[in-house]
């Protein structure tokens, strides 16, 4: 198989435009299944009462904020390397999403936060590192954007991507590096300490979050191709036909 | 404060992100073809 072939812009946004829908159909399936058992099949909290559901949103957007992060800088890093045009592209279709779940961990956990600690935000190595998570995906997004010539704009803002990796340890590693207000992980490798029903809630919604940011990701990277090649002749093509 | 009203904020906050990501969505893929269209019709123009 020639992975170089889907490489090419044309040939990507059809297959982007084939595939997106049936991750947004598989998200709306496994969310709808993983709000279902969080907020009715899920036991109480014995310390935390009801309001410990917020995790069921809040773990896995804080999974997906670290991780479309990743993926972000991967792409810049072979745009770089490479100087791929597609790959720059997928890194701006990917951070917006990622921002929307870094906002969403950082919402969701301050109310959490409020009823369990007893207020909204503090400046807390965890909720600050992934704050700084927040501000990377929007420098991000502005450096790509501030330039006339889109190609400049990859360089500079992959080399940011690649710069703020550097992050993605301080915000997982926080809780055990400093003395933190926030909890530690409850989930590992090693194993969990969560009922079942609990970790299958929890792990359908993060499958659910990922798959919609593949589906959007791949919706975004059209409308990214769709401005950027539209002097050329398929493009001229495709938008005469619809 | 009640529990639930943490749930419905974080919850509903939730929906209304993903709902508002998936308008602009839609509205930067009319963007991209208004603008190809603009830009046909000046050069048709020329």
């Amino acid at each position: 198989m020639n992975w170089f072939y889907f490489a090419s812009p044309p040939t990507f946004y059809r297959l982007a435009g084939w595939l997106a829908p049936w991750f947004f159909v598989v998200a709306a399936v496994l969310g709808a299944a993983g709000v279902y058992i969080g907020l009715v099949e899920a036991p109480t909290d014995a310390q935390q009462g009801e309001v410990y559901r917020v995790i069921f949103i809040h773990v896995p957007a804080a999974w997906m904020s670290m991780f479309l992060y990743f993926v972000m800088a991967c792409y810049g890093g072979v745009s770089l390397t490479f100087n791929t045009r597609l790959a720059a592209m997928m890194a701006r279709a990917i951070a917006p999403t990622g921002a929307m779940f870094t906002f969403v961990a950082l919402w969701t956990g301050s109310f959490w936060g409020r009823p369990t600690w007893g207020t909204y935000w503090v400046w807390d190595a965890r909720l600050t590192s992934e704050l700084v998570l927040l501000f990377l995906y929007f420098g991000f997004m502005a450096l790509a954007s501030a330039f006339e010539d889109p190609r400049r704009g990859d360089r500079a803002s992959a080399l940011l991507a690649l710069i703020g990796l550097v992050n993605l340890p301080i915000i997982y590693f926080s809780v055990l590096w400093w003395n933190t207000l926030h909890q530690g992980s409850s989930v590992s490798f090693k194993g969990t300490s969560m009922h079942v029903a609990m970790l299958t809630g929890m792990l359908l919604m993060a499958f659910s979050f990922w798959m919609y940011s593949i589906g959007t990701a791949l919706v975004r990277v059209r409308a990214v191709i769709l401005e950027r090649e539209r002097r050329s002749h398929w493009v001229r093509a495709l938008a005469a036909r619809t | 404060m009640n529990h639930a009203f943490y749930l419905w904020m974080s919850y509903g906050a939730t929906a209304l992100a993903v709902l508002a990501e998936i308008v602009a969505l839609r509205a930067r893929r009319a963007r991209a073809l208004r603008l190809i269209e603009e830009e046909r019709d000046l050069e048709a123009q020329d």
